[in-house]
């Protein structure tokens, strides 16, 4: 990657074909890659990044040179104006079992802001 | 050659009045089929199936999750016996991988315009295990008018008074709500009929009572007003989901017949309180959809929720609790928190917990549902603020010349099955 950071609105095919979106940005740092795919449900007209994330994440390896066994991949979901607890900003780091050249078993773990802010930082 | 289309039944929930509407995705298929099949429907929540019919191919149409382990078994039957299977419908797209397992072929998205290669693949013996469609909807205006001739009519009057018929004047939605899995279905783009085609397919209905199955009306408001100004003149009597909220559109919704509409109710504001006064003001009734179990609701915010459904008199109430479909947004926030308990899809008829609620047990939610349920009812039961609401359109329809007697044939037949003396 040229860029140390990078953030962009990532076009990808999902479940059926389905032309898909998400919002990502990569921090590459010494000896990991933070990952941030953040769902953007209202504009996303295909598959959600939580029921895609294991070929997503293999994709954005092979896509942007990542070492698979280096990333950390988070899930976010953006804040929405409203005052339902399901509209609130989530971020859940995604661990995966690397199973030869495919992410498995996918296992949510759930993050604090500033535990991001802390990862990104580093 | 012959196709049956086969509806699969699903365990209806407890305490609750059944009726069986017409199934309109079935008939909407029906239509796309060529010409030189003969269909054959079988709605079994009706009547027996009958795997041993001769028959060359097999259609499974599948709308709900709690009906997919049903269609799955009816499937495995079919192909002991040697016959071809294929599904289709919404619960086939949600479930579609799990779906292929019992199925010859898989038809994912909207039929109109693909069934001559399908039933071409059939006939060469080509039948293809997956026809994606998701991303190749069809333009809106060829579809319908739906093939309402396959239902077997009699089955769907209770005591002699016909069922009301199903319809839809639009496909997508724009909106992306929280436990709905339209968007995933159908793009997130609302399609409205042409109007003429509307009305076209309203003329070849002989049923003036109806459900508009639309996801909700209320995306544009022109196309809304167009559609109302042009159904007034049938004179039909309708209930459908929500529709705008404007004066105009009411308006034109009463003139056109409409006769209750489902309004979902969140929370007790005033706004609620004063949507529903419209409506009646109006003279449109509404039945509540109030969904229980989301993660900003405690014990006392649903009881206070059911007292204030009591207070604004609604007609009706429908109480669900959430369930996490597939490919919607409750389901993959649920996933993510590892919520989910039950898996058996049997279970996600929107009566049943599934997962684990943030305020209460899933046990503590339950007993809240049948809480809301009994407590709305109490003193009226569904059947008797049904009755009055019956009573409400028999009025119009008398008005207006429309009403038709109940049939004295079918007067002790309730969907096809004689009515047992209450005291029996």
């Amino acid at each position: 990657m040229e860029n140390k950071y990078q953030d962009q609105v990532y076009n990808f095919k999902g479940l059926w074909d389905l032309p898909s979106i998400c919002g990502l940005k990569i921090v590459k740092k010494p000896a990991k890659t933070i990952v941030i795919a953040t769902d953007l449900y209202d504009q996303n007209p295909g598959t959600s990044i939580t029921e895609w994330n294991t070929k997503l994440a293999m994709e954005l390896c092979n896509n942007f040179k990542l070492n698979p066994k280096e990333i950390i991949f988070i899930e976010h979901t953006p804040h929405k104006d409203t005052k339902l607890e399901f509209n609130r900003e989530t971020f859940f780091q995604v661990n995966f079992t690397l199973d030869n050249d495919k992410f498995i078993n996918p296992d949510w773990n759930q993050l604090t802001k500033e535990e991001v802010d802390n990862l990104i930082s580093e | 050659m012959k196709f049956q289309l086969v509806f699969p039944k699903w365990r209806k929930l407890e305490g609750q009045t059944t009726f069986n509407l017409p199934p309109h995705g079935a008939v909407v298929f029906g239509a796309t089929i060529p010409k030189d099949f003969e269909v054959e429907f079988i709605d079994e929540n009706l009547e027996e199936m009958r795997y041993d019919d001769n028959v060359d191919f097999v259609g499974i149409s599948m709308l709900l999750t709690t009906q997919v382990k049903r269609g799955w078994a009816i499937a495995d039957e079919y192909r002991k016996r040697g016959k071809k299977v294929i599904f289709g419908g919404i619960s086939t797209m949600l479930h579609a991988e799990e779906t292929m397992l019992h199925a010859d072929a898989v038809f994912l998205g909207e039929a109109e315009g693909h069934m001559e290669q399908v039933f071409n693949d059939f006939r060469k013996g080509e039948l293809k295990k997956v026809y994606n469609f998701m991303n190749d909807l069809p333009p809106i205006e060829i579809v319908g008018p739906a093939r309402r001739e396959l239902y077997k009519r009699d089955l769907y009057y209770h005591k002699g008074v016909q069922m009301v018929d199903t319809f839809h004047a639009s496909r997508g939605c724009k909106y992306s709500c929280y436990p709905c899995a339209v968007s995933y279905l159908g793009g997130r783009h609302f399609r409205p009929r042409p109007v003429h085609k509307v009305v076209e397919e309203l003329a070849t209905i002989d049923n003036n009572r109806l459900f508009i199955v639309d996801n909700s009306l209320a995306q544009d408001t022109e196309w809304e007003k167009e559609l109302f100004k042009a159904m007034i003149p049938f004179k039909k009597k309708w209930c459908s989901h929500t529709i705008e909220d404007k004066p105009e559109v009411l308006d034109l919704a009463a003139q056109a017949g409409a006769w209750y509409v489902y309004q979902a109710v969140f929370d007790t504001s005033d706004y609620i309180k004063q949507r529903v006064k419209r409506y009646h003001d109006y003279g449109i009734g509404v039945e509540g959809t109030i969904l229980l179990g989301l993660d900003d609701q405690t014990e006392d915010d649903i009881k206070r929720l059911v007292d204030f459904l009591l207070e604004i008199d609604l007609d009706l109430a429908e109480f669900t609790v959430l369930a996490p479909f597939p490919h919607t947004k409750a389901y993959v926030d649920l996933v993510k928190q590892n919520r989910i308990f039950n898996h058996n899809w049997d279970d996600y008829n929107a009566g049943q917990v599934v997962y684990h609620p943030k305020h209460m047990s899933a046990e503590k939610l339950q007993e809240m549902y049948q809480y809301a349920w009994d407590t709305f009812y109490k003193d009226e039961t569904q059947e008797e603020k049904m009755f009055k609401l019956l009573k409400q359109v028999v009025s119009r329809e008398i008005e207006d010349g429309t009403f038709k007697k109940r049939r004295q044939d079918l007067s002790k037949i309730s969907f096809g099955q004689a009515v047992k003396p209450k005291n029996a």
